[in-house]
């Protein structure tokens, strides 16, 4: 019937057509397979919540950093929406604020959203993001520097010359002179972080803005420190449009940070200072009976008077 | 056979299909984890440009230069008024007594001998009034501007109204105000109402009070100067034919009505300078721009002056140099007390 030769090209043929159409079969199929996968563990794609509330201080700070980076690093996540109440705080961490913030909306849409006041280190940190939700009661600006000095620093500076010996004329030394050529270098950074975000927003000059004037919500977005007037939903919705990898309403939305605390268990040593994150609560211990040298001055972006005045004055220009 | 022909095709079928998905669900599964940049690696803008050196480092003026007072030989006599409630000690006025001292003059304190200041004026050859908080007496007033009229030169720095702190066992701030307007104002200037404040970078010295201010026109104040910098800086208001030197930079605005406009900080009329700033003569702002030739020429105008009086007794003992020490000049001639109250413009 069949010679051995018609019988294995027959059966090449069969090989080749089966295979082909596994590959057909698998072209098609493939995707449903990927797409099948959940990514993270997760069905929705999500816009993550992250909240500062309070000073941006060391510990809240690093807070919300830790909240934008799991943010950054959860594949569900493809939003961020900052919900920000702040009066700022410290200049050195207020642009470790920024930073984290920046390398976050570098990657993924944020939209900050003004709880209350988002002044001074607050807005510095938040003038990275996509757009900023305001309250006509939301409260930003605040724009710049000032430094709190012990006056006993700069008025006895010569009675503290003759109790330690020093290595160098400048060797822990603060003058008036230095204090301002410092905030202006630190102004000139806040100032041009605003500007290079926000400046084709921005119906202001640098002039003034660099004035420091804190603006109500709508205000605000008249002279483009804000984008639009709404409660946080809307910053929710504008994050989740903002993204390409939502549609429409098929997104979860996650709460970073909120309930981190609750696992806290700590013993509080007698004494101890206690400093509140966003999501973790730090216990300091102040040793008594040793000399302790305390940081000289302290730059600050922040809006308001210090609560407490004993023995400290803003440095100003009289 | 023809099972064969059937099973072992479809076996490679069901195998390779099998492969392809597994794989692709293998890769599904680890794929999204390795995808993209990891953390920290590489993200634009953790290095922005508005945070580097060139952005933000603020220019310094340069605290060079000295104080240049000329010496001709004469030994000629500067007094620094302490009797008006006067905001400035010694050790501030250091620079300019150790300029004018090198320059073989005198600074004094105070007035010398029993004479009050109306009554003393007339031995020196020029006056430095800074920031007196107390006004002027109607006799002071007319004294003053006899001793001007008569070729005695006056130099008068005032600051605008400010909130300043006092320390000791208890914090405190106080309103200052420039007292003596009523001395100036009949020579045609007066302290204006506010401080002074500029946020161009380019028209402030590090910090927004501390403005520039550029000569109006040529003149022996403005001689060789390009800037100045003043730390509480006000603005004169001027009335009649005193005539502005150096005005403010552009730019410059009021701090309380935040109005922008042309203003004065240095006004002379005839022999009285009018400077609305006294702090640059302090030693942390003296080198500051051209601050020191400023205060060079303020000082040149002030031994211009010729002591109405008669020239200055000579002290004890006079070196080759020409100096004198002021402790050693005994109390000049009283010139006539001025009977005649001539009502005076103002």
């Amino acid at each position: 019937m069949f010679g051995r030769e018609q019988v294995f090209s027959a059966m090449t043929a069969s090989y080749v057509v089966a295979v082909t159409l596994a590959l057909v079969v698998a072209a098609i199929f493939a995707p449903v397979v990927w797409n099948g996968v959940p990514s993270g563990g997760d069905d929705d794609p999500s816009v993550a919540v992250v909240t500062l509330r309070g000073g941006t201080t060391d510990a809240n700070v690093n807070a919300v950093r830790q909240d934008l980076r799991e943010a950054r690093t959860n594949e569900s996540i493809e939003a961020v929406v900052l919900r920000v109440d702040s009066p700022g705080g410290p200049v050195d961490s207020s642009e470790e604020f920024y930073l984290a913030v920046n390398r976050t909306a570098s990657e993924m849409p944020v939209v900050a959203y003004v709880e209350g006041t988002a002044a001074s280190g607050g807005y510095y940190g938040i003038v990275p993001t996509d757009e900023i939700v305001v309250k006509p009661s939301s409260n930003v600006g605040s724009i710049g520097v000032i430094v709190q000095a012990p006056l006993s620093l700069i008025e006895q500076t010569e009675q503290q010359g003759e109790t330690f010996v020093r290595s160098g004329p400048d060797k822990a030394q603060v003058s008036k002179d230095g204090l301002r050529e410092d905030i202006e270098v630190l102004q000139r950074s806040f100032v041009g972080t605003v500007m290079r975000h926000r400046g084709d927003q921005l119906s202001l000059s640098r002039e003034e803005v660099a004035n420091g004037n804190t603006y109500l919500g709508a205000r605000a977005t008249e002279n483009g420190f804000a984008d639009r007037i709404g409660d946080s939903e809307l910053a929710i919705e504008r994050a989740a449009a903002l993204s390409d990898d939502i549609e429409g309403d098929g997104y979860d939305v996650t709460y970073l940070g909120s309930g981190g605390a609750a696992v806290n268990v700590i013993v509080v040593p007698a004494g101890a200072e206690t400093v509140q994150g966003a999501n973790n609560v730090t216990y300091l211990v102040h040793s008594e009976d040793e000399t302790t040298f305390r940081e000289p001055v302290k730059y600050y972006a922040v809006w308001g008077i210090p609560a407490k005045g004993d023995n400290a004055t803003v440095i100003r220009n009289d | 056979m023809t099972e064969g022909r059937i099973v072992k095709p479809l076996a490679v079928f069901i195998v390779v299909l099998v492969v392809i998905l597994g794989g692709t669900f293998l890769l599904a599964v680890a794929g999204p984890g390795s995808s993209g940049p990891p953390d920290g690696a590489s993200i634009d803008g953790q290095s922005p440009s508005q945070y580097q050196p060139d952005a933000v480092n603020a220019p310094v003026d340069p605290e060079d230069g000295e104080i240049s007072v000329d010496a001709d030989g004469e030994d000629k006599r500067i007094l620094v008024d302490t009797s008006h409630g006067n905001q400035v000690s010694e050790s501030q006025l250091e620079p300019i007594t150790e300029a004018v001292f090198e320059a073989g003059h005198t600074v004094e304190y105070g007035t010398s001998g029993t004479g009050g200041f109306a009554e003393s004026l007339g031995q020196y050859d020029g006056v430095l009034v800074v920031q007196p908080l107390g006004s002027f007496s109607p006799e002071e007033r007319e004294a003053l501007r006899e001793y001007t009229e008569d070729g005695g030169r006056v130099v008068v720095l005032a600051e605008p109204t400010q909130t300043q702190l006092s320390t000791g066992f208890t914090q405190s701030t106080t309103t200052v105000s420039f007292g003596a307007n009523n001395a100036t104002e009949q020579y045609g200037v007066r302290m204006g109402a506010e401080q002074l404040y500029n946020v161009d970078d380019a028209a402030n010295d590090n910090n927004f009070k501390a403005i520039y201010a550029t000569p109006s026109g040529d003149g022996e104040l403005t001689d060789g100067v390009e800037t100045i910098t003043f730390d509480t800086a006000g603005y004169a208001v001027v009335n009649g034919d005193a005539e502005t030197t150096f005005t403010a930079a552009e730019g410059t605005r009021t701090l309380e009505t935040r109005r922008t406009g042309t203003y004065p900080t240095v006004v002379r009329n005839d022999n009285m300078v009018f400077v609305t700033d006294s702090t640059f003569i302090r030693s942390s702002e003296i080198y500051d721009a051209d601050n020191e030739v400023f205060v060079g020429n303020l000082l040149a105008f002030l031994l211009e002056g010729e002591a109405p009086g008669g020239d200055a007794p000579d002290a004890g003992f006079v070196t080759d140099g020409g100096s004198a020490t002021p402790a050693e000049t005994p109390a000049a001639p009283t010139p006539e007390p001025t009977p005649t109250p001539t009502p005076s413009g103002f």
